[in-house]
């Protein structure tokens, strides 16, 4: 799993995130997303477009990341998840929760 | 107050460069430079967290948890051990030893912080579940997390407890359940309650999360369930009540994912309503596999959540399967995988994104399961359980789960 953080428009932070998000590693990913939301004003977008696979303890790091976001008031979403990574939001519907875009555009304009 | 960080290794740029990197994080930061100095040093006085290397001169990493163990100041202080890359004997050791993490050598410093922060976070659990602490008499200080630490094995008993032993019987069905747990208290869970001479209350849940509240959580929620399906009859206000519950009465690090449904036997009708959890597979007695798909949000995750019920009908023969995602997630072994991919690895830096494998081959996975239910629809409901459990030990290489496990299988007599 790698991390690269970039700057969308209005200086959106973009944190992309490559490789399989599995077991302890989702610990190390939920810091990554705390440590960026911390730098920039609560939000965030998750670039999952080179994470070909996450289990359960991926999508706690989310949903955990999701509510502190929440309750200080920020927004994260996430942009362009791969089909097995999409139905895993689908099934425990987080997908009704978190938005998912599909270009860097439309997801920092999200947060704008 | 400054958490205390006690620093060991043989290695002076080593120690100097975790002091540096860790100061600046807010921690005071103490080294020692071979065993038996970290030995005097905790003992004097316990740090809050000790990161500990393994090959050092005078007593090694593992003998220093020892002896930290059989010290009462020191036996609750938590240690990351600083292993050599590759060693998986020296992770396993460690963690047997009592380390409550690794970090294999040579590290990144930003995984240092980060793992330093998660143990500490760990260390800390009472704010996570005040009321069963206030229920249990504790106060939100050291000495109460102290007691908690030490109870975990009592923990884990009553938890054990709280689970059946053997599924109920009930007129016209057989019904077979199967938990293993992959550490000493699990996250898995499963209950069945009788309401009536023709009802059953049948539940599946896995709460995420770790370690004692998570086990909390887990009777919390058993708790709640026991009560309140007396009081209502849809198991999506059931559901919507206990994610209330659980929304205000604890922190943010820990839901779960639960089916809560009540099977009755006159009409041969489940009704149920499922928290974010894995859809459970029917297999109809004609060879027909589905899954029940009403699904609703996570347990206990969202305030706002809402949930719906729905209904299955199990005609004579079918079968219904409810999984934990243990089971679903169970890594494919070496031979499995093959020469396709490599195995599951948390260390996945190295692992090119685009030849990455796919989840069906990574990942045990819902085909496989319904496969296997299909190869053995004509076993009794329990030998059913034994079959995947065997099929899960061919897939992944291991009898042992790398996850938490729970099966309920029902089915309808013929």
């Amino acid at each position: 799993m790698n991390f690269d953080t970039t700057t969308g428009e209005k200086n959106i932070p973009i944190l992309h995130v490559e490789g399989k998000i599995l077991g302890n590693a989702a610990d190390v990913f939920r810091e990554k997303m705390e440590q960026q939301l911390q730098t920039a004003q609560g939000k965030l977008v998750v670039d999952l477009m080179n994470v070909p696979l996450i289990d359960s303890s991926a999508l706690g790091a989310i949903v955990l990341t999701l509510k502190s976001c929440q309750r200080s008031g920020g927004k994260l979403v996430l942009l362009s998840p791969q089909k097995a990574v999409r139905e895993v939001l689908e099934v425990t519907q987080l997908a009704t929760v978190i938005e998912i875009h599909d270009t860097e555009e439309s997801a920092s304009a999200a947060l704008m | 107050m400054a958490e205390t960080i006690l620093v060991v290794d043989d290695d002076l740029d080593i120690l100097e460069l975790l002091k540096m990197n860790l100061e600046p994080e807010g921690y005071d930061v103490r080294t020692a430079s071979d065993g038996r100095q970290a030995v005097e040093s905790a003992s004097e006085s316990p740090p809050d967290l000790i990161l500990l290397d393994v090959m050092m001169p005078h007593k090694n990493g593992y003998q220093v948890i020892e002896e930290l163990k059989d010290i009462e100041e020191t036996k609750t202080v938590p240690v990351i051990l600083l292993t050599a890359r590759g060693q998986t004997e020296d992770k396993v050791q460690g963690l047997d030893a009592g380390a409550d993490d690794y970090i294999t050598k040579p590290f990144d410093l930003r995984e240092v912080t980060a793992r330093v922060k998660a143990v500490l976070g760990r260390t800390q659990p009472i704010k996570y579940i005040n009321p069963l602490m206030r229920a249990m008499g504790s106060g939100f200080n050291e000495a109460g997390v102290q007691q908690l630490a030490g109870h975990l094995q009592a923990a884990a008993d009553i938890q054990k407890k709280l689970l059946p032993e053997q599924a109920p019987s009930i007129q016209g069905f057989d019904i077979g359940i199967l938990l293993q747990s992959s550490m000493s208290v699990s996250g898995d869970f499963y209950d069945f309650i009788p309401l009536s001479e023709t009802r059953i209350g049948i539940v599946l849940g896995d709460v995420k999360g770790n370690g004692i509240p998570a086990a909390l959580l887990m009777v919390m929620i058993r708790t709640a369930l026991r009560l309140l399906c007396r009081e209502a009859e849809d198991p999506a206000v059931i559901l919507k009540r206990i994610n209330d519950l659980v929304v205000r009465d604890t922190e943010a690090t820990l839901f779960a994912t639960m089916i809560y449904g009540v099977m009755d036997t006159v009409t041969s009708t489940f009704t149920y309503s499922n928290g974010g959890h894995c859809y459970p597979l029917r297999r109809k007695s004609t060879g027909m596999i589905d899954v029940l798909k009403t699904g609703n949000m996570l347990v206990g995750a969202f305030e706002e959540a809402t949930f719906r019920s729905g209904t299955c009908l199990l005609s004579s023969g079918d079968i219904v399967v409810f999984y934990t995602d243990g089971i679903t997630e169970t890594y494919a072994g070496d031979s499995s995988v093959s020469n396709k991919s490599q195995r599951a690895s948390v260390n996945s830096e190295e692992v090119n994104a685009h030849q990455s494998p796919t989840p069906a081959d990574m990942f045990y996975g819902q085909d496989r399961l319904a496969t296997c239910v299909s190869k053995n629809a004509t076993l009794s409901a329990s030998e059913l359980c034994e079959a995947i459990v065997t099929d899960l030990a061919l897939f992944s290489g291991s009898t042992q789960p790398n996850d938490d496990r729970a099966l309920v299988v029902i089915k309808r007599d013929t």
